[in-house]
């Protein structure tokens, strides 16, 4: 665990003697199961019952107007011989990894741009996060096909460089970069996370830097990224968690149907399908359980190696 | 300390069996209400602000004359509509009345959701003999048409005639019917195609298969026909592909949810009569014309009445009767017709429709209802458990298809899988 | 993005002469101004675009909006599309449904930034047994597709007698529900630094005091930016109230903005945008509002052990 540099700290080890230790161990673990009690009480009524049951009806061939009959495994071994869960994953996959990233960095770009005393921030703040308002819209199916159609805005700005791809909107290779500049474009809620984080770094530092005469790239890997590690770390594993589950830009944009010619059928959007069209709610449930275990094991090695780059100014030894 | 893993555990266990089962009740006596107390029933129906409207109307009207019961009104959109049933089915408790279409009927009347109507008193005596037994499976009435529709070619009078093109009578086989596609795509110069594929909609195919009278469904649930008429029936448009007699598959896609004919895109349109009021507000057509579809044979067009919707009753409801006099209205009384004019689609039962005055768009509807008559067939059974999905990829691998990503063989092929791995799923 | 600098290794670039900011020429402040602002500007005129089409469209008639029309500009330019909108649906008015969403969304506002801070905090500055497996059974709830949970939690709801009341909507807001909440205060906590705990626990302060008088203090921006997102996904929620509730008196914006499209009748797609433009005004006030306090927070200076 690396420290912040001008942060002088105590050593966390209290040197109080033992038996007041361990009431204050008792004291600690009555107000933290007191201070957790509304998360408590939510995920026993409202999240574990329903994660457990869809887990069951997973093993089942459950068509919700019946009673669920087990099946085994065989919505499991079904999904691999199945062409369009193939085709999501595929989709699903290619989102993600070109998706995630370039989202991030224009956010972290756009908030560290953002985050000093100049005039009109407010009205730039605000302005780069409109877009996640208009995204989370019924209407961002007209507007973008708008924007991505036949001589359309962006199909004439690319003309000017003498570029010409006619429109994005029908076209099935061009409906994956489509998406992917959607979200990019939504970078509003991750940057506002990193302009609160921004937030959070002492200027001093900054000050004590420049006095050793550091520049703006020194500044920023010795004192923004550390200091800034807890929301980036944050932040890649909520837009990854998010990008494996993007739903309702789907939804909207392709009419619930994930065309044209399947390019757009996202992980989610399928399950939802096989769940509510084909009212084959047991196959929709192994399809979330296997996205489950695959993005945990994911968020796992994101949070192992987390170890390595995140650093925490409130941490003890 | 409390135990806590054994309290998660027994906890976690208590609600998921709760959430598995599907908790099948018995419908309870049916309760009557009286003027100073009425019984109060749930109605819900999808559609778009129009149609909450004049829905509100009509409730207005049924209260007034039944003032011991009470209609609570709920709506949502189509796609919506659908899910919300869905759980709400799991969930053990459907709306006492709902609006209903064809495409889901079989889903939820086979699974004991909605109310066999027979046991309650419709009225169904001004109804066309021929069009009840969609609403019927298996000896039981789940659904009463509140109206009807009928396959048409619209086409645009103004379009054509800007074209130098004659407007087509209607009698036309399917070879006739491409030749005039291709003219028209050919004077139109890249502005105007002749239609969208018309082989990519599945009641098409199902009115092409009847013609050759073959039925698309069996009774026990399986399919009529064999993957080599639906590869027969894809090449009809073979040549028209790539053309500009078929608006390309990219258009499309950038028109939706408009449809190119609405977004006057083609001269015409292959699709169900009532989409007329539609059509013209999106296109803003002065006038849009119906005409018969293609046919190779002239005495069989295999044309028939659809119920354009149903309305039917929750299995599990505690005021049968209440809901029974409610449909009952909404489907025969002469005013609900003139609130609705052919906004659901041409009443179905007489005493509505005679009641009713059309004018405009909607006679237009009517008059060409009218005008099949001769060549109306009985309509088939409602289609089966799961049509829904077929419908839908259907749609999907035709789209496919006119992407080239698939050959007709394969796209026969990838729906054959599609619809055989359905069936038996729902056997 | 594993390797990273440690905070206390210094980069072996060529050493710059001291240099103080405050020397700087008023040119030089003037030049870096100037050129902040072209790139500000020019930025906003790519992302705000698609918004300003938005608004335009807004403002023209049905027939011109959607498929092949992409131009801003209209020659037919009117309010009919806001006066639909303002109609109401249904007999229902149109500023019930505002109504509505508002109070949903300050419900669910008001109840995720007090469950979450609370349970934040355990999680961020508490050691108590089982700590680390509550969390992992936090984070495991965001990786679950909600669509399967839907119909289970519905019968949970149904069993209680809850449908057709905005319960089942709030409640889970109350209860810490929404794991990305919490995190993200347990992220915002654990970079505060530990001596400001340990010295008012020298002073003899519980955690209840620590929690109200410092953590919450400090936790501004991360507060603030927590009741921006709660309310925004509060305003926009589709699926949550299209299946709880039954009566269209107390339906919200969005189960009214669908209505204007149908596929299976007319579509007016000029009233659906002109209402999700007024749709957006709220949340846009709302975020202008407050924005700044995510960037005018408590200054954490002067907070060195």
């Amino acid at each position: 665990m690396t420290q912040s540099p001008t942060l002088s700290r105590r050593s966390a080890q209290s040197d109080s003697p033992l038996p007041r230790k361990s009431r204050q161990r008792g004291a600690d673990a009555r107000a933290g199961y007191t201070f957790l009690l509304p998360w408590l009480l939510g995920f026993i009524a409202l999240t574990v019952g329903p994660m457990i049951s869809s887990l069951y009806l997973s093993f089942t061939n459950y068509n919700l107007f019946e009673p669920p009959k087990w099946i085994g495994l065989d919505n499991y071994t079904t999904l691999f011989q199945d062409e369009r869960f193939l085709q999501s994953v595929g989709v699903t996959v290619s989102y993600v990894v070109f998706g995630t990233p370039l989202k991030l960095a224009a956010a972290l770009a756009v908030a560290m741009l953002l985050n000093s005393k100049r005039r009109g921030q407010g009205f730039y703040r605000s302005a780069f996060y409109a877009p996640s308002l208009i995204g989370a819209s019924v209407s961002i199916a007209i507007v973008w096909k708008a924007m991505f159609g036949d001589a359309g805005p962006v199909d004439q700005g690319l003309s000017i460089f003498g570029i010409n791809l006619g429109g994005w909107v029908g076209n099935p290779a061009m409906t994956m970069p489509m998406f992917i500049l959607l979200t990019v474009w939504q970078f509003g809620a991750p940057m506002v996370i990193f302009l609160a984080g921004l937030k959070q770094i002492p200027a001093d530092l900054y000050e004590a830097a420049s006095m050793d005469g550091a520049g703006p790239v020194r500044k920023f890997f010795n004192i923004t990224w550390p200091m800034l590690s807890p929301v980036i770390f944050f932040n890649l594993l909520m837009e990854t968690i998010h990008a494996f589950q993007i739903f309702n830009s789907a939804y909207i944009i392709s009419n619930g149907e994930g065309g044209p010619a399947g390019s757009t059928l996202f992980y989610t959007l399928y399950l939802y399908l096989r769940g509510f069209s084909d009212f084959r709610m047991g196959y929709a449930s192994a399809m979330a359980w296997l996205l489950l275990i695959v993005v945990g094991i994911l968020t796992l090695i994101i949070f192992r190696t987390s170890k390595s780059w995140v650093h925490y100014s409130g941490d003890t030894k | 300390m409390i135990n806590r893993r054994n309290f998660l555990t027994t906890v976690a266990i208590g609600s998921a069996s709760a959430a598995a089962l599907a908790a099948c009740g018995q419908p309870a006596p049916s309760q009557t209400g009286s003027a100073d107390n009425p019984v109060t029933i749930n109605y819900t129906w999808w559609g778009n602000d129009d149609r909450a409207e004049r829905t509100r109307k009509a409730i207005a009207l049924f209260e007034e004359k039944n003032k011991d019961i009470k209609v609570n009104g709920n709506f949502t959109d189509f796609p919506g509509y659908w899910q919300k049933r869905a759980t709400e089915a799991a969930g053990g408790g459907l709306p006492d009345v709902m609006q209903w279409d064809l495409s889901y009927l079989r889903d939820y009347g086979q699974r004991n959701q909605l109310l066999d109507l027979s046991t309650v008193k419709i009225d169904t005596s001004a109804f066309d003999k021929s069009l009840l037994p969609s609403g019927q499976i298996r000896g039981k009435t789940y659904g009463i048409p509140t109206s009807t529709n009928a396959f048409a070619v619209y086409y645009d009078p103004a379009k054509l005639a800007s074209l130098g093109i004659a407007e087509p009578d209607g009698s036309w086989t399917y070879k006739e019917f491409n030749t005039f596609l291709a003219e028209v795509g050919a004077k139109g110069n890249g502005a105007l195609f002749g239609s969208t594929d018309y082989t990519s909609v599945w009641w098409m195919f199902n009115i092409w298969l009847r013609q050759n009278n073959i039925e698309a469904f069996t009774e026990d649930g399986k399919l009529g026909f064999g993957k080599d008429d639906l590869k027969k029936w894809w090449n009809l448009t073979a040549d028209l592909r790539g053309t500009p007699a078929l608006v390309s598959e990219e258009r499309v896609t950038q028109l939706a949810p408009k449809s190119p004919f609405g977004s006057n895109a083609t001269a015409t349109e292959v699709t169900w009569d009532n989409y007329m009021a539609g059509y013209l507000a999106d296109s803003g057509a002065k006038a849009l014309k119906v005409v018969p579809v293609p046919s190779d044979d002239p005495d069989n067009l295999g044309l028939f009445l659809k119920p354009s919707m149903l309305m039917v009753a929750s299995a599990k409801t505690k005021n049968k009767d209440a809901a029974a006099r409610f449909i009952d209205f909404m489907v025969n009384d002469p005013e609900v017709g003139q609130i609705f004019k052919t906004s659901r689609g041409v009443p179905a039962s007489k005493t509505q429709r005679d009641g009713t005055t059309f004018e405009g768009a909607d006679k237009l509807v009517v008059d060409y209802e009218k005008s099949i008559e001769q060549y109306l067939k009985d309509a088939p059974e409602p289609p089966i458990v799961g049509f829904g999905t077929l419908e839908a990829s259907f749609k999907r691998v035709a789209s496919d298809l006119n992407y080239g990503k698939l050959t007709i063989d394969g796209a026969a092929d990838a729906w054959f899988k599609e619809a055989e791995d359905l069936i038996k799923q729902n056997a | 993005m594993t390797t990273m600098a440690t905070p206390t290794q210094s980069t072996p670039d060529a050493e710059v002469p001291y240099y103080n900011p405050k020397s700087e020429s008023v040119g030089a402040k003037r030049a870096k101004s100037t050129i902040f602002h072209v790139v500000a500007l020019a930025l906003t005129a790519v992302v705000l675009y698609p918004g300003l089409w938005m608004i335009a469209s807004s403002f023209k008639p049905n027939a011109e909006i959607g498929g092949a029309n992409t131009s801003l500009w209209s020659n037919n330019f009117s309010f009919d599309n806001f006066v639909t909108a303002m109609d109401g649906i249904g007999g229902v008015s149109t500023l019930q449904f505002f109504t509505n969403s508002l109070i949903l969304a300050i419900g669910a506002v008001a109840g995720t930034v007090l469950s979450a801070s609370v349970s934040a905090y355990a999680f961020a500055r508490i050691k108590f047994p089982g700590r680390s497996v509550f969390f992992g059974m936090m984070i495991a709830t965001l990786l679950l597709p909600f669509h399967v949970v839907i119909i289970p939690q519905y019968i949970v709801f149904q069993q209680l007698g809850l449908v057709d009341t905005y319960v089942p909507l709030l409640i889970g807001k109350f209860l810490a529900a929404d794991a990305f909440f919490v995190f993200l205060m347990v992220q915002f906590m654990r970079n505060l630094p530990a001596e400001l705990d340990e010295a008012a626990r020298i002073d003899g302060a519980g955690h209840v005091r620590i929690f109200g008088s410092i953590m919450l203090a400090l936790m501004k921006p991360a507060l603030i930016s927590t009741s921006i997102f709660s309310f925004i996904w509060s305003w926009n929620d589709f699926l949550g109230p299209l299946l709880y509730l039954n009566t269209p008196e107390k339906y919200p914006l969005p189960l009214a903005l669908r209505l204007f499209v149908d596929q299976t009748q007319s579509s007016d797609y000029g009233a659906m945008i002109a209402m999700s433009v007024l749709a957006l005004l709220p949340v846009l006030v709302f975020f202008l509002v407050f924005q700044r306090y995510i960037v005018e927070g408590v200054s954490t200076q002067g907070l060195k052990g």
